[in-house]
């Protein structure tokens, strides 16, 4: 098993993370002030609506939600896109791709390392305030292993829309185009701006058979225990929609990488 | 002075100059995008697709809750298109502070040191974002929208005041984010900043009445999201009952400006070009 | 107004921040306050007069491009004086811009989706160069060298020849007192070096150009520099002739000796105290020589020894610990492979 290798990679990552000192510091602070933007105006929205529950959620939900979601999109966000464009440019993709190991290993793990900073250096801190400032508005529980799980599956399903898109860098300079599309479409659709509770009805079926809502949506309903998710038979078909998701993606970025590189390759490009 | 290189009379760089170098960079940039027409098209599509994401949000959130804070579709509306089209000054012309932290970091920012004219306008000037023309677009079309339901007349004093409002509010957003893009100088990894002060803007088509205590004056006078459609609007909105901090956002809003501009300058002479 | 270039003890310091190994030690530097100073550049002065090209040497992170750096006003010295064409640099950057060129590194400063041509204009424009000075300009850069293929393309479809050429050009257009050239040739083919080398020289001698090229490419040297400077760890520890260098040297020979087997054995010889014959002798009694070429100590190995001798004597205060030989031959008569 060369587990000992991708753990190297882990930590090397962890490292260049925390070289940035102050850009951490100040990150951590960004984010509190973007957090208090989103409370006072779900507060506004909640005062001006005159009622408690809101399709089902609660001000201490939404908040909940809105502000967990955040943390995991910071925690979340990868640049393999923008890397990607820029090593095509310069040309090292040529050396990534002779590295001794798979290239999408090595770039899952070489990510590792700063998911595991930003985790303990955003979302942990964040969840521990939200905890404190609800007084226990978060069930604690056996839903906390399979929150952790659902993220683990939510990373995995992040990194494969990642890798897909990346790929598509390889056939056209316009990276920037191509990135925003991605982001708005995974930002709306998977419930970080809006919970999915609030969309329309039609809407919200669609968009809950989509991969989208598994980076966010769904750790954080197994966290609230909202949707029946603290029994077995609510947990099961989230659990199944995020690895079908996992498997299909997965399966789908490592065939469009290899025809694409085939492509490529052969083209000479 | 005995070399004739140092007696060749200079006339003085004034705005005059730095508007016929502008243009002309613009001209030649245009021309040799022109070229590169599947990025234009792919980005423009991005473009759309944001400002619809935004305006499906915007919906959403309406179709749950018909008021906020006693400001109604219309009106909520008329900000919102407000804060698009006062984005679009920084999105056009100041679109190369995303740049910065890679060229300060790459050492490659030493080069706009070695040129008889300003750093910032050198800098500034060689990126013209074409993509934000779609977002003013977008954002004259929702403007204008919710303009005739509210209706507002339309007088040459109103348009005047429109203009003037628009242009103020853009200063601010200038402001801001010249002010994120500079902490690079200080900051290795600063990158963050700049992500969310742009995310911050979303905020900026909210009434600002919202805010409470502390945070109202820090969002007001700090980051000063306020001043990017809600203060400004009110010139229109509330053309009865102006309250005094809309009349001062001309002024504050050239003073945050310049005060962005002399801290990015700031950071261009602190900064030791060691990254090469 | 004689010097282009005065320096008097210009010192540069840099604090960076102490780090620490490992991922214990990434951790405790985030709360660190544990700095240190590195000073770039030590005491140096220096005079540059009028039109002199000059070989700015030393080893990597030798602290050449902070006093480039200095000399062009993006850096302030710590302490210690510089005059640049009568101007304080960082304190006049702008109009100290006026009056210099810059090439520094593999980055081109020019509009990269831009034709040359509109790089060009945009230049004249920037610098105010009258339409007839420009134009003479042109002219006198098409009699160097042939820019036609090039004015038209963009710089980001040019090659890296065809981009550093591109350049100088853009570097000499306004007309400068002084171009700096920060490793001109870097990553260049032999064709494009000798191109590139008989333009700058062109220049220099048409405008009569101030030049300080720094370079790890003693081609370069050899080719454009009559003077040069050395610096290392901050210090400047060479500064004259390039023939006087060689004297230092000059008792060097490099012997090359060619085995039976047709490999070749190559050796430093200090005739001082060795001599050249009786090393043949003893090689030949050891072995069958097909061949001998016996060639001048070449500009790089004479580099070298001043670097491995500046490394030999930090703890002496500054300078050349070699005794300069007697007045043997000039650099000028180079005996390359000339066979015994």
């Amino acid at each position: 098993m060369n587990m000992r290798r991708h753990l190297a990679l882990t930590r090397a990552g962890i490292m260049e993370s925390l070289q940035y000192r102050l850009g951490t510091a100040v990150t951590l602070f960004a984010n509190l002030i973007y957090l208090v933007l989103v409370y006072f105006l779900w507060r506004a929205i909640y005062d001006s609506a005159g009622t408690e529950v809101v399709n089902g959620m609660t001000f201490t939900d939404t908040m909940i939600y809105l502000i967990l979601a955040t943390a995991l999109f910071n925690f979340l966000e990868m640049f393999v896109v923008w890397d990607m464009s820029r090593s095509i440019q310069s040309g090292k993709i040529i050396l990534d791709l002779l590295k001794p190991m798979n290239f999408r290993t090595y770039t899952f793990w070489s990510y590792s390392g700063s998911h595991v900073v930003l985790f303990t250096l955003t979302f942990v801190p964040t969840f521990i305030v939200v905890m404190i400032v609800t007084h226990g508005a978060i069930p604690m529980g056996i839903n906390l292993l399979f929150f952790i799980i659902a993220t683990v599956l939510a990373l995995i399903v992040n990194f494969s829309m990642e890798m897909i898109v990346a790929t598509i860098c390889l056939f056209t300079e316009s990276t920037w185009g191509i990135n925003i599309v991605k982001e708005t479409i995974v930002l709306l659709l998977s419930g970080a701006s809006i919970p999915l509770a609030f969309f329309p009805e039609l809407f919200r079926k669609i968009v809950e058979y989509l991969p989208f809502r598994a980076v966010y949506d769904i750790p954080l309903t197994i966290l609230l225990k909202k949707n029946g998710t603290d029994t077995l038979e609510g947990l099961l078909p989230m659990f199944g929609l995020q690895l079908a998701w996992c498997v299909i993606l997965t399966v789908a970025g490592i065939l469009f990488w290899n025809h694409s590189v085939r492509k490529i390759t052969v083209n000479g490009g | 002075m005995s070399d004739t290189t140092m007696t060749r009379p200079k006339a003085k760089r004034g705005f005059g100059f730095y508007a016929r170098i502008y243009r002309k960079i613009l001209v030649q940039d245009l021309k040799s995008k022109m070229s590169y027409r599947a990025d234009f098209v792919i980005s423009t599509f991005g473009m759309i697709m944001t400002n619809l994401s935004g305006f499906v949000t915007f919906l959403i959130l309406f179709k749950n809750f018909p008021t906020i804070n006693g400001w109604d579709y219309y009106h909520m509306l008329f900000l919102y298109g407000f804060s698009l089209v006062a984005l679009t000054p920084v999105q056009c012309f100041f679109d190369n502070n995303w740049n910065l932290r890679f060229q300060v970091q790459s050492g490659d920012f030493i080069k706009y040191c070695f040129r008889p004219i300003n750093v910032f306008f050198y800098f500034m000037s060689e990126v013209f974002d074409v993509k934000g023309l779609g977002q003013l677009a977008f954002g004259i079309g929702t403007l204008v929208y919710a303009w005739v339901h509210i209706g507002i007349p339309v007088t040459p004093l109103v348009i005047a005041k429109l203009v003037l409002f628009l242009l103020t509010a853009s200063l601010f957003m200038i402001a801001i984010m010249n002010a994120a893009a500079a902490t690079c100088f200080w900051i290795v990894g600063s990158g963050y900043v700049m992500v969310i002060m742009f995310r911050f803007k979303d905020f900026a088509k909210y009434p600002s009445s919202i805010f409470h205590g502390i945070f109202r004056i820090l969002f007001t006078f700090v980051i000063p999201i306020a001043f990017v459609a809600y203060y400004p609007s009110l010139a229109i909105l509330e053309s009865n009952n102006v309250p005094v901090l809309t009349w001062c956002a001309p002024a504050l809003g050239v003073l945050f400006f310049y005060l962005s501009y002399k801290f990015w300058m700031l950071g261009v002479s602190r900064y030791d070009f060691t990254g090469s | 107004m004689e010097n282009a270039i005065v320096m008097k003890n210009v010192c540069k310091d840099f604090k960076i921040l102490n780090r620490h190994e490992g991922l214990k030690g990434s951790i405790r530097d985030l709360f660190s306050r544990d700095y240190k100073t590195i000073s770039a550049v030590k005491d140096v002065s220096l005079e540059i007069a009028r039109g002199e090209i000059i070989g700015y040497l030393g080893p990597n992170g030798a602290g050449k491009s902070t006093t480039i750096k200095m000399m062009t006003g993006v850096l302030e010295p710590t302490s210690g004086d510089i005059m640049v064409n009568g101007l304080v640099p960082y304190k006049e950057r702008t109009k100290n811009s006026e009056h210099i060129g810059v090439v520094f590194g593999q980055r081109s400063q020019l509009w990269w989706s831009l034709p040359l041509i509109e790089s060009f204009r945009l230049l004249r424009d920037i610098y105010m160069v009258p339409k007839k000075d420009y134009e003479e300009m042109l002219e006198l850069y098409r009699s160097l060298v042939d820019i036609e293929p090039i004015l038209h393309k963009p710089v980001r479809q040019m090659s890296l020849g065809q981009r550093t050429l591109s350049d100088i050009l853009a570097a000499f257009l306004h007309n400068p007192a002084i171009v700096f050239l920060d490793e001109p040739t870097i990553g260049l083919d032999v064709a494009m070096k000798a191109k590139i080398r008989s333009l700058i020289q062109g220049l220099n001698a048409e405008k009569n150009t101030t030049v300080i090229l720094t370079t790890h490419d003693m081609g370069d040297v050899d080719a454009l520099c009559k003077r040069i400077v050395i610096i290392d760890e901050g210090k400047k520890i060479y500064d004259n002739d390039i023939e006087h260098l060689k004297s230092y040297f000059g008792s060097y020979r490099t012997l090359r000796i060619r085995h039976a087997d047709d490999t070749w054995e190559e050796r430093v010889i200090d005739e001082s105290k060795e001599d050249v014959m009786e090393v043949i002798l003893k090689k030949q009694k050891e072995q069958k020589i097909k061949d001998i070429q016996l060639q001048e100590i070449s500009t790089e190995e004479v580099i070298k020894k001043i670097y491995e001798n500046s490394a030999a004597s930090k703890e002496a205060a500054a300078g050349l610990h070699v005794a300069p030989a007697a007045d043997g031959e000039t650099a000028s008569e180079k005996k390359e492979g000339a066979t015994v």
